[in-house]
């Protein structure tokens, strides 16, 4: 033979190669390239269609219902479930982000012992053993649980052989149940009726932030504290401090830090001394009269007085303590104090309410210290940590990371996190997204938590209730007979539910209606509370703070919440409203104070106290007292993912352990620091350049004086212009016109907006780094301004998307058409076109694009987010808000299959979706009888709105459709300077 | 008159003698042009490779240091066409000098600004968009964007320069097509005849060449003016306020000329003592170089005097405010307490009315004028300020604008001076390489003003 391939092996060869490529392309599965004729049923999957699963926001302890879009088998929006009767619809910024709990990259891949990856089988039998040999030693740290979980636990640590259920959480109202124990013989949360109060009084409480039912105070407050009727209804803010919270507020009384009880006994003094009634306090209340007490306050008798009066003469009136800032070591006598003065006011039954069906959760600090001291005992064999984080959010001097050492740590969580470090087993647990549940977070709401998706495929997890039920299953107890997943257990605790509600349906059909609506919601009736007589007995004591320096006041944070909120990207990248700061922590100080110290804005200072010292920036804020410093909570975090880890200090590292007497309430407030100036050279990022409008009118305000006499004002009136509008120019505006008007006197600056536009049109998140240099991709942003200086000082909150500009800047500028204006009104940015010279951002009066200057990742799974309606960008291309067009589309799609126009009230934008105070209005400028049409021109008849619209620049003549209605003012702020004009 | 003593056997040789061997410092000087130019291409490359992110250019900063080389070197552009096409045609005898430099100078100088606006884009690959071409998606550009007008405006100049700076070559390029031939060196006579148009020298052929030169000078002069006008409305009919202004056009066409008469001494000087050309590059020329500098500087001068008087005329508070910020900084009330900070524009601000307004005071006097090193000096301070006065206004204009929310700050990263010294290696490699190929000084239009053979000395 003939060397080298002959003809016969060429073709052999050629023969298994092509079979090769044929068995290789066979490996694939065919896609299906003709779409489907004949659509599934309803229960299938279509692709491209959004489905909608009613459930529970987790995020924390408020229960909110939740409404979460899937499309393409994956959950990528989170709503607000409008039947919930808590929050109507609407998210706050948290539960926008609760998607990025979902996916997480800090999830939990793999069940692990000692940082082994073991076998589900094997950790469960793991699990089972340490169970047996514990032999009813056992404790379960849990968040508070409101729904069937609660009795699913303790009917497993009953079956298990025992042990102890505690509940932790780290922002409790403890002394709230306390203290209406000693007032009132409730021992549950009040029900604040702040829509109904004429008079708000607020004691430092921060509860359109972190306390209580955020988005049911922050809309309730709204529809109090709103301009109607030519009028608006006062608050005003009592304590040291102002957050988000007291920025609303029309007036500022400053107390000492700890002093809000006097503050309140003094005022019941006057109130009683006025009203006449409650006489069995006269003798009680005496000793607070104003001219004895006003200088331990800290403020004038004056005040103290003008304020009693106010309060006392508006009925109902409405006075409002708790959350941290008063969580001194007599917090619970200090809500009593505002208790009493609630009383005498004649608020009870009005505006502070009691349901008539008691919700006693209790649960305080005291539980888990008794906790630590059971661990240090040795009496805890083994200890199981569900989704809570101990070790990073209790103070270091509580000892629980020494303590958990002494037992076998079983961490049930979703998340890697400070105590799952320290855990002996770890097993994952699903989302909320991804399990069965429920919640009650007050009498009448029973909210349901169903799976809205497959569990994310990078995550070999499992229910925290499904591990419970496997392990009992190895331990052979007998117990939850027939119920093999929790699923089971939650319907058998709804058929339950179900009698009780005296429904005779077959359960099945009860059963899908509850998942329809989201939960089962009634409205018990209130029942009738009085003042108890021996409330005398309860005495404040003030007592000094521990060690020397400035009261240090922890200060919840609106985005991070107890500390949850720092592994969700989005609220690390989204401004903390009132300092504008993201990525980081940083130490309120009063310029005052700060000046006598020598701390110049933005030193990195050195707060010290007895239990450590944490290095920080010194923020400059006039909202604070001059003898206190205050750092937000949340930060700080070591193991817990990239998103969270070493961005900021974790406050409680500078805490003493100390707890509340009577409530056993953890002790917020109950040190001093020293303020020691360091040479370090500051990194923190703030997103706005600059703090002060200078008189630009951007974020306006009225007063309810100037409105009255409104014949002065000439409205916006257009200059006469050579060129014609486009309304007359064919094509343009017919039929629609999208238009958006913004209600500065309801927006109070929360920041869910932000973040809804983050989830819904796949914004990148760029990090401190790239933000501090400006390249956040934020399309909304909240503008803050401080108006005023010292103790006299307002903040103005504005959110700021594109101006949809009729005349706009951005688009005459572009050399190829990349931005244009289309048909309806929206000023469209067509991303493929986009070379990227930037002259649109340039000549944008409103500096509202964005520009992609690398590409940007999402990390995996982050990525399954990703809102499948609409695409990502690329480097180099300029991106914008339009009005979601996507949603706009969609609302177009729909009516054209139903022959006719998009009707008011059917495109809702983001941003307006979830809007706890409503403050957005969007639709279509050309139909008279839209609601944005209503708001934005102006008629004789809308009362409210008329005299407060204005746009922004408006000397620009850039025509823009958002129409922005000014801020009420019910005192007039005198800005540094420049007088107040609404003119460019 | 010197030049008078000159012969055109003088001329021939001294000044092709400046195309001999270089001598080896000349290699050293062009590695280093070539080094700074390899920072150049890296600095792009990397840039390209990961994104525009790389420089410092942010928002509300959208164009930085990019945009100010770019109207910083179409600004020195335009010293050459000023002296090649708008002296000429007003019969300035002390242009013959310095006029082949200058233009070398323009196209060079086109070259290095025509690369800015590319290489600043976010997607520099689809910067061809910007030009209208038809297509079958029917895509079109947006004539009423100044940057489309740029296109044209650089192209035209660009285009216009180099044809103008070849027909000024081509006598030259004959005499050393002649030289070639006589010293036998066939290569370069074999590239040197094409592009001497096979000039022959004719009475028929100069009578031709000389009404296309004033044709093409006709062409070139307007252009002096239009360009750095279209170039200064890419900022005014921008709504920023400082920028937004009807001085723009004139004041940067004045600055324009400043900037590149200034940059024709930075370059001639040095040329003229290596060379020893002082025959040549009189001090005569230099005086009157310098007279132009100081009349433009004057200009410039009124510029930013009237630029601040409107702003405060105005009574407009965003023009009030820039105008405000530029020299001291934040105003009082800008600030959360009140405190005042001055940072990096306000220098560049005060950099900027130094080297442009105060800088060139000394050229009144006769004797500064006659230094040639004080003028070397004073015109690089011109160039230095002028790079400054660009960036004074791409700069703080976009940094303090309507919302003061969106205020922010920029700071060049060091990819962004990596291309800024490297447009100047691209520039003067190109320079220098030409100065050792192409006569650097229009041998023709010496011999023209020479006294010519074979006449009396009486005709002159």
């Amino acid at each position: 033979m003939k060397k080298g391939l002959s003809r016969r092996n060429l073709f052999k060869y050629m023969g298994v190669g092509s079979a090769t490529v044929i068995a290789a392309g066979c490996e694939q599965k065919p896609e299906k390239l003709i779409p489907l004729l004949v659509p599934p049923d309803e229960f299938s999957y279509m692709p491209h269609t959004s489905y909608h699963y009613m459930t529970t926001c987790q995020e924390c302890a408020a229960g909110c219902g939740m409404m979460v879009t899937a499309r393409e088998g994956r959950a990528q929006k989170a709503e607000g479930n409008p039947n919930h009767p808590l929050n109507q619809g609407t998210l706050c910024a948290r539960g926008q982000a609760s998607l990025q709990s979902l996916y997480n990259p800090s999830r939990l891949p793999f069940p692990q012992q000692s940082g082994k990856q073991l076998s589900w089988a094997d950790a469960e039998t793991e699990f089972t053993n340490q169970v047996k040999a514990a032999n009813g030693q056992i404790a379960y740290l849990g968040k508070p649980e409101t729904g069937s979980a609660k009795p699913f636990i303790e009917e497993w640590l009953k079956a298990a052989g025992g042990g102890n259920h505690v509940q932790f959480e780290v922002i409790t109202q403890a002394n709230q149940r306390e203290a209406n124990e000693i007032a009132f013989g409730r021992s549950d949360s009040a029900l604040y009726a702040f829509d109904k109060a004429k008079y708000l009084l607020n004691f430092s409480t921060d509860f359109m932030e972190t306390w209580g039912s955020v988005i049911e105070n922050t809309r309730k407050f709204t529809e109090m504290h709103v301009f109607q009727d030519g009028t608006k209804n006062k608050f005003v803010h009592v304590g040291p401090h102002i957050s988000l919270t007291g920025a609303k507020a029309d007036e500022w009384v400053m107390v000492k830090p700890g002093n809000e009880g006097l503050m309140a006994l003094s005022l019941a003094y006057e109130v009683r001394k006025n009203k006449g009634t409650h006489a069995f306090l006269a003798a009680y209340l005496a000793p607070y009269a104003p001219e004895k007490v006003a200088g331990q306050i800290g403020t004038s008798v004056e005040k103290i007085k003008k304020v009693a009066e106010e309060f006392g003469n508006s009925n109902p009136s409405l006075a409002v303590g708790g959350g941290n800032m008063i969580a001194t070591a007599h917090g619970t006598e200090t809500l009593v104090a505002i208790n009493i003065l609630n009383a005498v006011a004649g608020n009870l039954g009005k505006t502070l309410e009691f349901s008539s069906e008691s919700s006693s959760a209790a649960h305080s600090h005291e539980d888990l210290m008794n906790l630590i001291q059971d661990l240090n005992d040795g009496k805890i064999k083994v200890l199981i940590v569900d989704n809570v984080n101990p070790v990073y959010a209790l103070p270091k001097a509580a000892g629980f990371a020494e303590a958990m050492k002494k037992a076998f740590v079983v961490s049930l969580s979703s998340v890697q996190d400070e105590t799952t470090h320290f855990a002996n087993l770890v097993l994952p647990t699903l989302t909320p997204y991804e399990s069965w549940g429920d919640a009650s977070p007050r009498a009448g709401i029973r909210s349901i938590c169903q799976p809205v998706m497959a569990p994310v495929n990078a995550f070999n997890a499992k229910a925290k209730e499904d591990i419970l039920l496997g392990v009992n299953t190895q331990l052979n107890t007998g117990q939850f007979a027939g119920i093999v997943t929790y699923q089971d257990y939650l319907k058998k605790a709804w058929t339950e539910i179900q009698k009780g509600t005296g429904n005779s349906d077959p359960f099945d059909s009860f059963w899908i209606n509850t998942l329809t609506e989201g939960g089962l919601f009634t409205n018990p009736a209130r029942s009738p509370v009085s003042l108890r007589t021996d409330v005398v007995q309860t005495k404040i004591q003030i007592s000094e703070l521990e060690g020397k320096g400035l009261a240090l006041l922890p200060s919840p944070s609106i985005m991070m919440g107890d500390g949850s909120g720092a592994k969700n990207p989005w609220l690390q990248e989204i401004p903390d409203p009132m300092t504008q700061i993201v990525w980081d922590s940083w130490m309120e100080i009063n310029p005052e104070t700060a000046k006598q110290s020598g701390i110049k804005d933005r030193d990195v200072v050195t707060v010290k106290t007895a239990q450590g010292s944490v290095n920080l920036t010194a923020y400059f804020h006039f909202g604070i007292h001059r003898d206190a410093i205050a750092i937000p909570l949340g930060q700080g975090h070591t193991r817990s993912g990239m998103a969270a880890d070493n961005y900021g200090v974790n406050v409680l590292d500078l805490l003493p352990a100390k707890l509340d007497s009577k409530s056993g309430n953890f002790v917020w407030v109950s040190t001093k620091a020293e303020i020691l100036p360091t040479s370090q050279k500051s990194f923190t990022v703030n997103v706005d350049g600059n703090a002060r409008q200078i008189g630009r009118g951007i974020a306006a305000a009225a007063t309810i004086e100037s409105l009255k006499h409104s014949e002065h004002h000439e409205g916006h009136k257009r200059p006469v212009e050579f060129y014609p509008d486009r309304k007359e120019t064919a094509g343009y505006y017919e039929p629609y016109r999208w238009g958006m008007t913004i209600d500065l006197d309801r927006c109070n600056g929360c920041s869910a907006c932000v973040a809804a536009c983050y989830a819904e049109n796949n914004l990148s998140v760029v990090g401190k780094e790239r933000t501090g240099l400006g390249r956040e991709m934020s399309w909304i942003r909240l503008d803050r301004y401080i108006e005023g200086y010292g103790d006299d000082f307002e903040v103005r909150f504005s959110p700021i998307t594109c101006q949809q500009c009729s005349n706009a800047g951005c688009e005459t500028v572009c050399p190829v058409y990349a931005t244009y204006h289309n048909s309806e009104g929206l000023n469209v940015q067509a991303y493929n076109r986009c070379v990227g010279t930037r002259y649109c951002s340039n000549n944008c009066a409103y500096k509202v694009r964005r520009f992609n200057w690398f590409n940007y990742e999402f990390p995996e799974p982050l990525n399954q987010q990703l809102n499948s309606t609409i695409g990502t960008r690329s480097v180099g291309v300029m991106e914008k808000c339009t009005f979601c067009v996507q949603r706009i589309k969609q609302s177009q799609t729909d009516a054209r299959a139903l022959g006719r126009d998009v009707q008011d009230g059917e495109v809702i934008t983001a941003c307006q979706q979830t809007c706890p105070t409503q403050a957005i209005t969007f639709g279509n400028l050309m139909d008279d009888q839209s609601e944005v049409s209503k708001k934005a021109k102006r008629s004789e008849k809308e009362v409210e709105h008329r005299d407060r619209q204005y746009e922004i620049l408006p000397g620009l003549n850039y025509k823009p459709a958002i129409t922005y209605l000014k801020k009420v003012n019910l005192r007039e702020v005198k800005s540094l300077g420049h007088s107040e004009s609404s003119h460019g | 008159m010197s030049e008078k003593t000159l012969t055109y056997e003088q001329i021939n040789d001294e000044l092709l003698g400046m195309l001999e061997r270089p001598h080896p410092s000349y290699f050293l000087l062009l590695l280093g042009f070539l080094l700074a130019l390899g920072l150049f291409v890296l600095s792009l490359a990397i840039q390209i490779d990961v994104g525009i992110g790389y420089s410092g250019i942010s928002h509300p900063i959208g164009w930085g240091v990019y945009i100010t080389n770019f109207v910083f070197w179409i600004g020195i552009g335009h010293a050459g066409t000023l002296i090649s096409a708008v002296f000429y045609l007003t019969r300035a005898p002390w242009r013959t000098a310095i006029y082949r430099g200058a233009e070398a100078m323009t196209v060079f100088a086109v070259m290095t600004a025509g690369l800015f606006p590319l290489l600043h884009t976010g997607r520099p690959w689809l910067a061809y968009w910007l030009i209208p071409y038809p297509n079958q998606r029917m895509l079109w550009v947006n004539f009423k964007s100044p940057l489309v007008w740029d296109v044209f405006a650089v192209s035209t100049y660009l285009t216009v320069s180099v044809l103008f700076f070849m027909i000024g070559l081509i006598p030259d390029i004959a005499i050393m097509r002649d030289d070639a031939i006589l010293k036998g060196k066939k290569l370069k006579a074999l590239i040197f005849t094409p592009l001497s148009f096979f000039w022959r020298g004719t009475n028929h052929q100069w009578l031709h060449y000389m009404r296309a030169y004033l044709i093409y000078a006709a062409i070139a002069t307007p252009l002096v003016f239009s360009v750095h006008s279209i170039v200064s409305w890419d900022f005014a009919m921008a709504t920023l306020p400082g920028w937004h202004t009807t001085i723009f056009a004139p004041y940067f066409v004045a600055g324009a000329i400043f900037s590149g008469l200034a940059m024709v001494m930075t370059v001639l000087i040095p040329m003229r003592v290596v060379f020893g050309l002082e025959k040549y590059i009189t001090d005569h020329v230099v005086q009157s170089v310098c007279r132009v500098i100081l009349f433009t500087s004057i200009i410039v001068g009124y510029a930013y005097f009237s630029e601040f008087f409107i702003g405060w005329y105005s009574g407009d508070v965003f023009e009030r405010s820039i105008f405000y910020f530029r020299p001291f900084g934040a105003m009082k009330e800008w600030t959360l307490l009140g405190d005042q900070s001055i940072g990096f524009p306000q220098v560049a601000f005060f950099l900027m009315v130094f080297c442009n307004v105060i800088a060139p005071i000394p050229l009144w006097r006769w004797k500064i004028r006659n230094n040639i090193m004080a003028v070397w000096i004073i015109c690089g301070l011109i160039n230095v300020g002028m790079w400054f006065e660009r960036f004074n206004i791409v700069g703080s204009s976009l940094q303090r604008d309507f919302l003061p929310s969106a205020w922010g700050s920029y700071w060049p990263t060091i990819i962004e001076f990596g291309i800024t010294v490297g447009s100047f290696g691209f520039f003067f490699t190109l320079f220098t390489l030409f100065s050792k190929s192409l006569p650097a000084m229009a041998i023709m239009e010496m011999k023209e003003s020479a006294h010519p053979p074979m006449r009396k000395e009486t005709h002159g």
